[in-house]
């Protein structure tokens, strides 16, 4: 039996949230943020969406219909999102007795079971904070495993009646089980298309179906993945904390030591090391990030002081370069490493992902011809640095400064003009001094 | 650690005069303003102001102020509200209702009380203004 109850806490539209926080002309109105380059977009207020814009819908294709509209667009700020991210998840997690953040803006947080009043009010009290304090609107969902938290999350953000936060201890088993037999299985987390479809073909239709089936079966037919999430919906609790995520929107690596890490110095080590295995999925998976988000938090069992430090750095250009991504992780939770506390895991998530593109291809691919790659394939290895030139590069950095050597436009002061169009950026408000908000005297 | 001899480009302050420093043992570089004037990390922020309005009170055009967001607002307070879409800042005054904005300009500008028909919202607390001299 656990002793915790799990709330997941996620930002309603978080990118378009950050925008409206300091420009509060665009509330109520279509917003739309673009990805890198302005290509495409990446996120929509919930006016776009009942405008029935598409994630993924290129710009060119909106921008004549825009005015009509009233549809407003920004290109993506990853220096503000990832601030306003690193805020929230830091408000979230002092409520919690542990907390465990799954992306740039979600976050898994253990309230203590038994008392239903108190969770719910908990998870107002966490909404309320991160409004108030942030300015960021969240949902709140509470529930005895991830899965149902999810669960709880969507009902919550799905129905305004719920004012945001919905725990499923409190739902009268009637209503539950309506909204359960309403909603299909692949809304369910980590349930896709293609599991959809076979489910459907074997009579699983709904969520509902999906909690009745029998776990042993669904074992033999599918996955254990798929058999915890039966047991799940169920109400056990069986999925570990989540080490890797990787989807259009971020890549996550995290582990929970073996040994709490107590040291700034230790804790530098592991940043290394988890950010070098975050860069390599990203270079594998041949795309660049904008943002390092490095966190840490010490154990929900543990007795001493609890601390859950997130810092968020963005990168002057979209990167895969391992040697940035780990000197932003190493610096990031630098000065935040609480002397007191043991801490159990931390983690590095790589967002504002954009695929790396032709001019960036062939510096990577001049970097494999230096690497000693003359196999006449060098275009294969090129997303991998060649450990010695990352070491190189490495020394002359620490000792010239970042900007004195780098591949192709990596080693220019300045990123490149052309290097990224943003169009229609707001300022960097949270992280430049030339870029505050300005408020009228 | 502590030695008499001069590290290199170290100045160390001397306990000379007056209250020990509850720091006296541990000199960690000066002072750092990110402690004394942002409480909350989470919820500070920094404006830049655009506007002699409020210059009797201390802000100025071209000033710098920082706004807490996590305060509760109260009357009398500095505030930066939301008017209309537009961040603005002015002292909130108890008006029966919702509250009403404030003008504090230097003379010859008197202060006006500007009601807002639509309401506004409280945007977050002014706590400083860093002033140009």
């Amino acid at each position: 039996m656990s002793g915790h109850l799990f709330a997941l806490v996620d930002v309603n539209n978080f990118y378009v949230s950050c925008e409206r926080v300091f420009d509060p002309r665009l509330e109520g109105r279509p917003v739309v943020v673009l990805s890198n380059n302005d290509g495409c977009v990446v996120a929509r207020s919930a006016e776009a969406k009942a405008l029935g814009i598409r994630t993924g819908a290129p710009w060119f294709k909106l921008a004549p219909e825009a005015e009509r509209h009233g549809l407003v667009a920004r290109s993506s700020n990853y220096e503000l999102y990832g601030d306003m991210s690193a805020r929230a998840m830091e408000v979230i997690g002092r409520f919690g007795a542990w907390q465990e953040i799954y992306s740039i803006d979600e976050s898994f947080l253990g309230l203590p079971a038994g008392d239903e009043a108190a969770a719910v009010e908990a998870a107002g009290t966490v909404r309320e904070a991160v409004r108030r304090q942030v300015g960021l609107p969240v949902c709140v969902g509470v529930a005895p495993s991830k899965t149902l938290a999810k669960f709880a999350n969507h009902v919550a953000k799905n129905n305004p009646g719920f004012d945001g936060v919905c725990s499923l201890g409190s739902l009268p088993a009637e209503q539950l089980r309506r909204l359960q037999e309403r909603l299909p299985a692949t809304e369910v987390w980590g349930v896709g298309r293609r599991s959809g479809e076979k489910l459907e073909g074997l009579g699983i239709g709904s969520i509902a179906d999906l909690r009745d089936a029998d776990p042993a079966w669904i074992r033999r037919k599918f996955s254990v993945v798929l058999q915890r999430t039966v047991l799940e919906l169920n109400g056990t609790p069986c999925i570990p904390p989540i080490d890797e995520r990787a989807d259009a929107h971020q890549i996550m690596f995290s582990r929970s030591f073996s040994q709490p890490v107590t040291t700034a110095a230790e804790m530098r080590e592991v940043m290394t090391v988890y950010a070098q295995s975050a860069a390599s999925r990203l270079a594998a998976r041949g795309l660049r990030a904008s943002v390092v988000t490095a966190f840490a938090g010490t154990s929900r069992f543990a007795a001493g002081m609890a601390s859950n430090p997130t810092v968020s750095v963005p990168l002057a250009a979209p990167t895969a370069d391992p040697i940035e991504i780990v000197r932003a992780a190493v610096s990031a939770l630098g000065g935040r490493v609480a002397p007191d506390a043991a801490y159990a895991r931390a983690g590095v998530v790589l967002s504002g992902l954009s695929p790396a593109d032709a001019p960036q291809q062939e510096e990577l691919d001049l970097f494999s011809a230096l690497g000693g790659d003359d196999d006449g394939h060098g275009a294969a290895g090129g997303a991998e640095a060649g450990p010695e030139l990352s070491d190189v590069l490495g020394r002359v950095k620490s000792r010239f400064g970042q900007a004195s050597i780098g591949i192709g436009r990596g080693g220019l002061a300045e990123p490149a003009a052309w290097s990224m169009r943003r169009q229609f950026s707001s300022p960097r408000f949270t992280t430049e001094w030339t870029d505050l908000p300005v408020v009228r005297g | 650690m502590e030695s008499s001899e001069h590290a290199a480009g170290t100045v160390r302050p001397k306990a000379a005069t007056g209250f020990a420093s509850p720091a006296g043992d541990y000199y960690d570089g000066g002072i750092d303003l990110n402690r004394h004037l942002i409480p909350d990390r989470t919820s500070t922020f920094v404006m830049r102001v655009a506007g002699d309005s409020m210059a009797a009170s201390g802000i100025s055009d071209g000033d710098e102020i920082i706004v807490e967001r996590a305060r509760a607002p109260r009357p009398g307070n500095v505030v930066v509200a939301v008017v209309g879409g537009e961040l603005m800042v002015r002292r909130l005054r108890h008006d029966g209702g919702g509250g009403a904005l404030e003008t504090d300009p230097l003379p010859p500008g008197e202060p006006a009380v500007e009601r807002i028909p639509g309401g506004f919202d409280v945007w977050g607390v002014v706590t400083r203004s860093l002033h140009r001299l």
